[in-house]
């Protein structure tokens, strides 16, 4: 199942990438279109495209500097100093300084941020903690880091490869910013179109109207038999239950059982069209290499046995995303927890009443797997201790964390999109987004 | 007073002794990797099977043995014999009949390398060990028909490489590589290369995304090294390597192969935030050239020609000042270079591949008119080239390459290319 995803979901990343290349074209235009707001969510593709990090991720997952030029680390991973990349300004021309990097932390991350105090000094940042953080640097390359300052009309601006240009007809316009401390992007001009449904997407593409759309993970097999030329990442977002520790399910046990009732082959053979990987572990194959460590197989029986009779209260269920694949997979979950002798109901997100579980996707920005590891706790409000850094400790410390029951992995699914013939050089970083900034067009000459 | 002489050499002797030698050094060279091979399992086979017989202890245990990564099925069973001798010395007599201890390993991989993981089981407990272990990528070579061209590895690293040089100085040599943020020497000690310094290379203004960069040996200088903006020097003092480095918009010289001394040198204006020369020669051919990606000079009938590969995909030939069209050179990528192989009409231009092929690779070429004429099958790479430059005595090219996909480590590995005559 793995070997499959791993040939329908990277093959095209491979392919790509081994590729023969003419050196790239300057100019043209790229047109994308996203379902979201662009501007919302940490990874939202305006923020990606007009701001930086401290670390960036390369297309590999190794942490290579950005507006840290370099860092060190001292006291045993309990002090990190960052120095800050000279000659850079953001886009309304501030020079961007050690305060403004603070300030822009300081803003991105009130709670639960993996460091206990950030300070600048000098040209330089400072962060300390009561832990010990040694995958630091890949946290900063996460998208939530990204940083930024309001300018003086309380807009965000970034350093990024491209400069917010304005919003007309509904469209999104970025340019290429000539000073970029990592060269001038190729593309002259990148145009986002937010708020397109799939099926627009599709039709946009299908008539020559965009270079870029989405696809949802459940529909990758239908875009392969329109022939969509298809850009697909590796493993990026867990799907997964997040389970209650107090409540109804503030037993283990019962908890244990909800985790044995679910059928993940279900929701991957049928829902999500088997396209992904199932999970039963939180780090992907790729970055542990132990998930058959950790069985995803069903087991009523023994989910009978754990719950011994015992009916507790109805149990609610909620969607954190409401897209259609996501309500679907609730309503299975639903179904098979009911099999299990579970009263349980969904209701919907928000409100002030707390759901007993959540279904939820989690993304991820890393392909450091402790970072990782950190990433998927802390998105469900929980720590892990982090004791050694070998594969055999990750393994530890990942299955004393799933033994609690709070979290129960059910599929890790790639992010994919179609791009038109007229784009080159379009690659996916670790966390599945297209790198914008090294792509060319095609047409250009 | 005369002296003793030996018989001349028969010549079939001669090559008869130097393919003996030949074949003595391949079979060892084979042994050798095997040897090397099997020495990589080793030490993590006994690491391993120490964890297991910690939990298991002495007595029979049933062992399974799967493989979920990307070693041969061929080593398997090699990796089993290892892993049951070494158990044995604990102690634990492996079977594959039934057993109250269970061993299953489990031969599997990760982003970093191998993992293997065995557990161990008794009764209902099992308690899991691994080890992470290194895999190792065979090296492969690729042959054709006709002019055949060869690859040699030279030198291969993670950082991106830009250029080589290798350089001559006093009773030193060195090999330079010239990386996007550096500049680093090494000098040759017990026959392998050894990083002797590092310079860093200061400039103004921002790097272009798709960075070149060339090392050349220079008058006045040691070696010159040109990057987009920045002009590097480096000298020789007291046996250490001083290297200055400035911002500078100075032309870059040509690529040039032996041969061609009767022609004035031409230097090129690089467009610092670009990834391309402008067009603008210096002393020039009194006429506009088209923004080019790189060029190459090449002897024909009646004198020398220079090629430039024009960033918008065509490709002309200034011969006689006079600038022509060239053609079947659809298939090319941007890179290009000319050899004195000796081989054809003796020299020609090797080309990278289009980015519309699926692979790149680089192919042999002679233009006896208007028209480019593939003169060898391509020699596929395995992965997109970087950088294609002419050797230093002309005769061959260096390439480097960037190898590895998502999901490795990429590496740049730099290639001496050079024409076998059929």
């Amino acid at each position: 199942m793995f070997r499959r995803f791993a040939i329908s979901g990277i093959l095209l990343w491979c392919a790509l990438d081994a590729s023969a290349r003419t050196r790239q074209h300057y100019g043209g235009t790229l047109r994308v279109e996203v379902q979201s707001d662009p501007w919302q969510g940490p990874d939202g593709i305006a923020r990606q495209l007009t701001m930086d990090g401290l670390t960036q991720m390369d297309t590999v997952g190794t942490v290579q500097p950005a507006l840290s030029s370099r860092w060190e680390s001292q006291n045993e991973d309990h002090r990190w100093q960052f120095w800050i990349r000279g000659n850079v300004q953001f886009h309304d021309g501030t020079p961007l300084t050690a305060d403004a990097v603070v300030a822009s932390l300081t803003q991105s991350c009130k709670y639960g941020c993996p460091w206990t105090k950030v300070h600048a000094v000098g040209q330089s940042i400072v962060f300390t903690t009561d832990q010990a953080i040694p995958d630091l640097p890949a946290q900063l390359a996460q998208a939530k880091f990204l940083i930024s300052h309001q300018d003086a009309q309380g807009s965000l601006e970034g350093t990024g490869a491209f400069r917010a240009a304005g919003f007309p007809n509904g469209v999104m316009v970025f340019t290429a910013n000539d000073d970029h401390w990592s060269g001038r992007p190729f593309i002259d001009t990148v145009e986002v179109r937010p708020r397109r449904t799939i099926r627009d997407q599709w039709m946009d593409m299908s008539i020559g109207r965009t270079d870029v759309v989405e696809i949802p993970p459940e529909m990758l097999r239908q875009a392969s038999q329109q022939h969509l030329a298809v850009l697909s990442s590796g493993p990026e977002n867990l799907l997964l239950l997040q389970l209650g520790s107090t409540g109804p399910l503030s037993n283990p046990q019962l908890r244990q059982a909800v985790a044995l009732a679910v059928d993940r082959n279900a929701l991957y053979n049928v829902i999500f069209q088997r396209q992904g990987e199932i999970a039963a572990s939180l780090l992907p194959s790729v970055l542990s290499g132990y998930t058959f460590l950790f069985p995803p197989e069903r087991n009523l029986n023994r989910a009978h046995e754990l719950r011994g009779g015992a009916k507790p209260s109805q149990l609610t269920v909620t969607v954190e995303d409401g897209n259609p694949a996501m309500q679907l997979s609730a309503e299975r979950i639903v179904l098979n927890l009911r099999e299990a002798g579970f009263q349980v109901q969904i209701v919907s997100f928000g409100g002030n009443m707390q759901p007993d579980i959540v279904l939820k996707q989690i993304h991820l920005e890393t392909n450091d797997p402790w970072a990782a590891l950190d990433e998927i706790v802390q998105s469900s409000g929980q720590r892990v201790s982090i004791h050694g850094t070998d594969t055999a400790s990750l393994y530890r410390t990942e299955k004393d964390f799933l033994a609690t029951y709070t979290v129960v992995p059910l599929l890790w699914l790639p992010r994919a999109y179609a791009i038109s013939e007229r784009v080159r050089d379009l690659h996916l970083s670790v966390d599945g987004s297209p790198i914008i900034a090294d792509a060319t067009i095609e047409d250009v000459k | 007073m005369p002296c003793s002489r030996y018989n001349p050499q028969k010549p079939m002797i001669v090559v008869r002794r130097y393919l003996l030698i030949a074949l003595a050094v391949a079979w060892m060279g084979g042994v050798l990797a095997r040897a090397d091979g099997a020495d990589d399992r080793t030490q993590p086979v006994a690491d391993l099977a120490k964890q297991i017989a910690s939990i298991a202890g002495p007595g029979p245990a049933k062992l399974t043995l799967r493989n979920l990564s990307s070693l041969s099925p061929e080593e398997l069973p090699g990796i089993r014999k290892m892993l049951e001798r070494d158990l044995r010395s604990y102690g634990v007599r492996v079977s594959d009949a039934d057993s109250a201890t269970t061993i299953r390993m489990t031969l599997s991989e990760n982003t970093t390398g191998g993992l293997w993981v065995a557990e161990v089981q008794e009764g209902t407990e099992v308690h899991v060990v691994m080890i992470s272990v290194s895999l190792r990528r065979p090296n492969e070579t690729q042959m054709g028909v006709g002019i055949t061209l060869r690859k040699s590895l030279t030198w291969q690293q993670q950082e991106p490489v830009l250029d080589t040089l290798t350089v001559q100085s006093a009773d030193s040599r060195r090999m330079l590589v010239l990386e996007p943020r550096r500049l680093v020497s090494y000098g040759m000690v017990a026959g392998s290369w050894t990083k002797e310094q590092e310079f860093v290379i200061t400039h103004g203004r921002p790097f272009p995304r798709d960075m070149r960069g060339r090392l050349l040996e220079g008058q006045g200088h040691l070696f010159y090294a040109y990057l987009p903006g920045v002009l590097c020097t480096g000298d020789q003092s007291e046996k250490l390597l001083a290297v200055s480095c400035s911002d500078s918009d100075d032309p870059w010289p040509l690529s040039e192969t032996s041969g061609a001394q009767n022609t004035v040198p031409q230097k090129a204006f690089y467009n610092a935030t670009r990834n391309y020369f402008t067009g603008v020669l210096a002393p020039g051919f009194a006429m506009q050239l088209p923004p080019f990606s790189d060029s190459t000079i090449f002897p024909r009938s009646n004198g020398m020609a220079m090629l430039f590969n024009g960033i918008d995909g065509k490709v002309v030939m200034v011969e006689n000042n006079m600038m022509k069209s060239v053609t079947g050179t659809r298939d090319w990528g941007s890179d290009l270079v000319s050899i004195r192989s000796g081989c054809g009409s003796g020299i020609q231009v090797l080309v990278s591949a289009s980015g519309a092929a699926p692979m790149d690779s680089v192919r042999a070429y002679e233009i006896p008119g208007r028209e480019a004429v593939p003169v060898s099958p391509p020699l596929a790479l395995e992965g997109p080239v970087m950088a294609l430059r002419p050797s230093q005595d002309g005769t061959a090219a260096t390439l480097v390459v960037r190898t590895g996909t998502r999901g490795q480590t990429q590496r740049y590995e730099v290639y001496r290319v050079s024409a076998l005559c059929n």
